[in-house]
């Protein structure tokens, strides 16, 4: 018989879940090494029930990471019967197509015995920096990309496999930080399975599946009656995303078929997968459509596999959006970010209070530097960087957010500490919001310099950027206007982002990442939003005027109330004389 | 006035504690161990006024203590309020030029990744108010750029000219070099001595630049009126001829002298509430046990913790002002020791509304002393937590603070039925039981969350009440947590000032350096720990103590390229006799039982060398009632209708005199007790018994838990 659990009980046991991952969660900024992990928190700890079902994921996850694992991890784990895992086994898997959908995001996964029985695996994908390969998001394959895992045991039963390490270590460029990491993700299970296992000591249960039965089942009612809250319908979307360099934009054709309590997102009419590293899996795909639903919908309740049930996802097998074996998919995100907003735009006429608009840090924008330091040693580090969060019906967008993924910055100190580089500015961009009745977030600059004095480096400074929003910003919705555009500037001029960059000493790089697009009429906006907004520096007194309508004397920072009213009049009637 | 305390008599202490609501004081006679306590509103704008009263009230009832007064140990949350209320000083902020929204990026982590509409703290600085610097040094310490001395000047009139009344100073990489805020401290101490000032070398000397300019940041903001509350303090105190020392609590839980608190204020921001905590690790070890769950409700906030094996938990960092109530990440970061406590804003005090949504929202804002809720008649108009317990018969309006303070019933009733009762379309007591059972469940989401966040379990957990309004709470959110047992120890109502007697007088230091262990010299690391010996044994000195002082010695260490450590704690020998053998197998054992594994092949280094400076938590100790022989009948006010959460009426609830209970009293609830500074409330399914010490210890039935919240 299921054990059955009084509302009381489960709610207090829910929430020992979520700090039991949470836990293990924050383990990793103990234990890691790189700072892309400790720091920038590119990670993400869950764990499952012995069914493999997700049963919780660390609330500071990255969504993409998150997503994929909640159905990859669940599929690595049925692929071995049950009774044939051992105490003290640790999997190692980095399979794109099995989980997140690049090489750099390794898998380490445990089952979790109690009185000899698996009850539990415990997971955690890391975003390694260096997985070896070439370094670029121009591979026409996999296999360029760096050294693929298979599901391979790194423990068998509690013995090392050294061999695996050994691998590993031969085929990076920084191996320390690599296995150290490595590490660290089997420290992060450990700490997890021995709070799952304090657990079940103190309430007495035999098994996590009962528990795990009564969380998912109101996980799903929640998820299902949110979803019911909106009409049924087709609600289509066709976006375009810029081909970084000389490559083609790509067509996005999504439908989200809402129906009773279920959404279906199809991407017939997509574009198929291309010869560079911008190529989707499946489970990434979905991750960022789910991430979209859920926020949409249900942001409170905790995700498990109740949460995803009734999300579904088709798409074409060969399109961009789930990719075949060995397309190049190194730099999945420059699209799979994307997902979320083309959702949002779907649902927004159906449900314009529960989205956003478009995002500056969609995609994550990251940057991988390595070289040599004075001292010929090498360094290797890789930071990620947001934009201006998309505007909705209630607030301004947030300055600065790594969305739809998740992570933080890496600080300048640990940056400057990591490599030889110098940052110069790391500041807010006066009028890189989309203007709208709520503003979008502001974009930002980080100008970063190579020393040319006795610590200059030895040789060239590799750069490679993954990024996007070069040629096409974040558009606003409603009325509201587009965000500033992302830019990437090498000594003042505009240079190219798509492929590497190569530095010499003294050499200046400026990155710009995009504002968030507005929403509603920027005429509408309060005057003493914009007045703030120019107080603030976040609008020049020039914005105010062009894309608000508001007079803002610039001595006194005072709005003048009747220019104002005239301008922003005879604007309306310029617009509606245009038709809009 | 005769002295009530011949010359013969022993030293008295007294401790103070400042609520958002009400202010406490306990006395205590260390010969007879006799406890003298008082309490009264708290006067927000000049919260030293109701010091003053205070200690004139007691001094009317027990005259002559003052001259035997060794020390006052004070906590106040006028530090956090600030913070919170944002009544902090105006302050700018001198920065290296390109980095003055560091403090706006934050770290960018989103903290509920699935939630896009979730908000973030506006910073204490204006942006306006952050001015850039012309200099540079770079991450080993070299200087880049030097500072241009002529633009600090001219920024720093700019600013003063602004308004700016306190300076926070953080430079990128001071934490490896600090010569650049030390000038520029030379010249604002030079070109303007009255202004406040805070510089990150001195506050914070760690790498990550957002974490450490937040945390000078709020040291900055709240030093201004940190310090000239201490000084009007101390004025009044020696005005009533106060001439022993004055102590100030730290988050930490330990004590400290004024200065120090008045250069870090930042260190003092939970000074309040870590008194309970303090208290309830006092009560733990007198009773022998060891997990308990102190819960301290006064009129603003209610603060808990878990103690676990005896001991509350220190953190390293914490958040203040977040502005999602129990979401990690939302609120601005603090780098200082604090005792591990939740605090939300739920006390007799929040205001009950009806939010945009329709729903009946309590909190977290509060009327605090002033206005205070409708019932005090002091202007308030909202109605509050305290409104509702009084309607709910909880409260005895002629008997509040022993009838000091009559409060008005009708007044209350009218507001709740106006403000709550009629938009929700219920009838008063609905509506009153609504405000009553919707604050339990907000303190009950956060106790749960705090508990399940340590992997304790509050269905076995003891929760011991204080605060005024926390005896009269306590039964409900038992209740919903499913806790088994409450201890409501003697003065309740101002407990949480008893744990100042109890706390020891400490100070923590810590020193950056990082060395690989194979080349470390362990003679210079033992000189390194006696030089932050000898800083903090000056620190303690000037706290005026001569006894001895106990050294704590933390080695923090790591696998070289990590990017955290792992905290050793090591014997006060001579550094320099341990092998380094002996430090790497203890590392590694502390690592294994951390992490699972260890990897004694991978080389280790040191990073942070940490110092507590403390001299021992001083002897205190509650005397035993004497027993009385009386009966139970002769302990009994009367009988007064009462809401019973399990039926959903009135009914009659037996009212007692703590005063007049005995040890070996025990009867049923439906029973109220009441004291001068706080009513106890005990449900139909409970029972009450009364120990030698006076504490009533609560035990409730199990089984029929009453209505629970659904889960999450």
């Amino acid at each position: 018989m299921a054990t059955q659990f009084d509302p009381i009980t489960l709610e207090i046991l829910w929430r020992r879940l979520v700090s039991i991952v949470d836990e293990a969660d924050a383990s990793v900024a103990r234990t890691a090494f790189s700072s892309l992990l400790r720091d920038a928190h590119d990670y993400t700890c869950m764990f499952t029930d012995s069914r493999g079902q997700e049963l919780v994921q660390g609330t500071f996850c990255t969504p993409g990471q998150a997503g994929a694992m909640s159905l990859g991890v669940k599929e690595i784990i049925r692929s071995i019967p049950l009774e044939q895992y051992r105490e003290g086994d640790v999997f190692i898997v980095n399979d794109p197509w099995l989980l997140a959908g690049h090489l750099n995001d390794v898998c380490v996964l445990s089952p979790i015995f109690y009185r000899e029985r698996p009850v539990a695996f415990t997971a955690c994908v890391f975003h390694h920096s260096d997985i070896g390969g070439r370094v670029s998001s121009d591979n026409r394959e996999v296999f360029e990309e760096g050294l693929f895992i298979p599901p391979l045991k790194l423990y068998d039963a509690g013995l090392l496999n050294e061999g695996v390490l050994n691998l590993i270590r031969w085929n990076v460029r920084t191996p320390k930080e690599v296995i150290g990491d490595i590490r660290s993700q089997v420290a992060a299970n450990h700490v997890c399975s021995q709070k799952i296992i304090e657990l079940l000591r103190d309430e007495g249960l035999e098994t996590l599946d009962d528990l795990a039965d009564a969380i998912i089942e109101r996980t799903e009612t929640s998820m299902r009656k949110a979803i019911s809250e909106i009409p049924d319908g087709a609600y289509p979307y066709q976006g375009r995303i810029e081909g970084a360099g000389k490559h083609k934009d790509i067509r996005i054709q999504l439908c989200a078929t809402k129906s009773g309590e279920e959404i279906t997102v199809d991407f017939d009419g997509t574009s198929p997968q291309v010869d560079w590293g911008v190529n989707v899996v499946y489970n990434f795909t979905y991750a960022y459509v789910f991430m979209a639903i859920k926020s949409a919908f249900d942001p409170e309740i905790p995700i498990n596999e109740g949460a995803i049930r009734p999300v579904k996802m088709t798409a074409p097998e060969g399109s961009v959006v789930n990719c075949r074996f060995p397309a190049a998919v190194a730099a999945r995100m420059q699209i799979g970010h994307f997902m979320t907003e083309m959702v949002f735009r779907a649902l927004s006429k159906a449900a314009p209070d529960r989205i956003i608009t478009d995002s500056g840090g969609t995609p994550a924008q990251t940057n991988i530097f390595y070289g040599k330091r004075n001292d010929g040693k090498p360094f290797h580090t890789m930071i990620i960087r947001g934009g201006g969060l998309g505007a909705g019906s209630r607030m301004d967008g947030h300055h600065c957010a790594i969305f739809p993924a998740n992570g933080a910055n890496t600080p300048v100190e640990i940056f400057e500490s990591d490599t030889p580089l110098i940052v110069e500015a790391r500041e807010l961009v006066c009028d890189s919001g989309g203007p709208g009745k709520r503003r979008g977030g502001l974009g930002r600059k980080m100008v970063i310099r190579v020393p040319d004095d006795e610590k200059a480096p030895q040789g060239q400074i590799t750069v490679a950027v993954q990024a996007g929003r070069f040629r096409y910003g974040p558009q606003g919705i409603f009325g509201g206007g587009p965000g500033a555009k992302a830019r990437f500037l090498k000594n003042d001029a505009p240079a190219d982002p798509s492929g590497l960059t190569f530095c010499e000493p003294g050499d200046v790089l400026a990155f710009y990442s995009a504002g968030g697009g507005g929403y509603g009429n920027p005429l509408q906006r309060e005057l003493d939003r914009v007045q703030r907004d120019v107080a603030k520096g976040y609008v020049s007194v020039k914005g105010a005027k062009q894309d608000y309508g508001v007079v803002i004397d610039p001595d006194t920072l005072e709005v003048d109330a009747e220019a104002t009213r005239n301008l922003r009049r005879s604007i309306e009637s310029e617009n509606s004389q245009r038709g809009e | 006035m005769a002295s009530e305390f011949p010359s013969a008599s022993g030293r008295f202490r007294l401790g103070c504690d400042i609520g958002g609501t009400f202010t406490d004081f306990v006395l205590v006679d260390d010969q007879s161990g006799r406890f003298y306590v008082y309490k009264c509103l708290t006067t927000p704008a000049d919260p030293s006024e109701a010091v003053e009263t205070g200690v004139s009230r007691l001094l009317e009832q027990h005259p002559g203590f003052m001259e035997h007064l060794e020390e006052i140990i004070h906590g106040t949350t006028l530090v956090i309020n600030a913070i919170i209320e944002r009544k902090g000083a105006k302050t700018g902020l001198m920065t290296t030029e390109g980095f003055k929204d560091v403090l706006e990026l934050g770290r960018e982590l989103r903290y509920d990744a699935y939630d896009i509409f979730a908000e973030y703290p506006e910073p204490l600085i204006p942006r306006p108010f952050r001015k850039e610097i012309r200099e540079r040094i770079a991450g080993d310490g070299r200087i880049l750029k030097p500072l241009d001395e002529a633009q600090v000047e001219a920024t720093l009139e700019a600013l003063l000219e602004m308004g700016m009344t306190s300076l926070a100073v953080c430079l990128i990489n001071s934490y490896e070099n600090p010569v650049h805020e030390m000038r520029i401290k030379a010249i604002v101490e030079e070109k303007a001595p009255d202004l406040f000032l805070s510089t990150s070398f001195e506050v914070l000397p760690q790498i990550r630049e957002y974490e450490r300019t937040s945390t000078t940041v709020t040291n900055a903001y709240v030093k201004p009126i940190t310090e000239k509350y201490l000084k009007k303090l101390t004025r009044r105190l020696e005005a009533m001829g106060f001439a022993g020392r004055l102590y100030i609590m730290l988050s930490s839980g330990g004590i400290t002298s004024v200065e120090t608190a008045q250069a870090f204020p930042v260190r003092i921001i939970e000074s309040g509430p870590t008194a309970a905590v303090i208290a309830s690790q006092h009560y733990g070890k007198m009773f022998k046990i060891e997990d308990m769950f102190c819960f301290d409700m006064g009129g603003t906030t209610a603060k808990s913790c878990l103690i676990q094996k005896g001991h509350a938990g220190l953190v390293s960092t914490f958040e203040v002002g977040r502005v999602q109530r129990f979401k990690k990440g939302s609120g601005l970061p603090i780098q200082v020791p604090v005792v591990d406590l939740m605090e939300i804003g739920a006390g007799g005090g929040s205001i009950a509304r009806i939010n945009r949504m329709g729903l009946l929202q309590v909190g977290p804002d509060s009327a605090g002393a002033d206005p205070g809720p409708v019932s005090y008649e002091k202007g308030g108009t909202e109605p509050t937590v305290t409104d509702a317990d009084l309607v709910l018969g909880y409260l005895d309006p002629d008997y509040f603070l022993g009838g000091t303070m009559p409060l008005n019933k009708r007044a209350a009733e009218g507001a709740i039925a106006e403000k709550v009762a009629a938009p929700l379309g219920t009838g008063l007591v609905e509506a009153a039981f609504g405000i009553h059972d919707l604050i339990n469940e907000t303190m009950a989401a956060a106790a749960k969350t705090h508990i399940a966040e340590k992997g304790g379990n509050p269905q076995v957990v003891l929760i011991l009440a204080f605060g005024g309004a926390g005896p009269v709470h306590a039964y409900g959110l038992a209740k919903k947590i499913g806790a088994p047992r409450i201890l409501v120890p003697p003065l309740a109502g101002v407990g949480s000032a008893l744990g100042f007697f109890t706390a020891p007088v400490a100070f923590d230091l810590s020193r950056s350096h990082r060395e690989p262990m194979d080349t470390a010299d362990f003679e210079e690391i033992e000189a390194l720990f006696a030089a932050l010996e000898q800083d903090g044994e000056k620190v303690l000195k000037s706290s005026g103590k001569n006894e001895e002082i106990l050294f704590t010695r933390v080695l923090s260490m790591r696998f070289v390229g990590q990017g955290s450590e792992t905290d050793l704690t090591v014997e006060r020998n001579p550094f320099f006799e341990f092998s380094k053998e002996e430090i790497r197998r203890r590392f590694d054992d502390s690592y294994k039982k951390l992490y699972g594994r260890t990897y004694p092949e991978t080389p280790v280094e040191f990073v942070t060398f940490k110092v507590r400076a403390q001299i021992p938590q001083r002897p205190f100790r509650i005397p035993k009632r004497t027993k009385e022989k009386r009966d139970l009948s002769e302990c009994i006010k009367g009988k007064r209708n009462a809401f019973s959460v399990n039926r959903r009426e009135f009914i009659p609830f037996t009212v007692y005199d703590r005063m007049r209970l005995f040890p070996g009293a025990s009867f049923r609830g439906p029973a109220i007790i009441e004291e001068k500074e706080s009513t106890i409330i005990i449900g139909e399914d409970a029972r009450a018994a009364v120990d030698d010490y006076g504490f009533v210890w609560i035990d409730l039935e199990r089984g029929n838990g009453g209505r629970h919240g659904d889960a999450i």
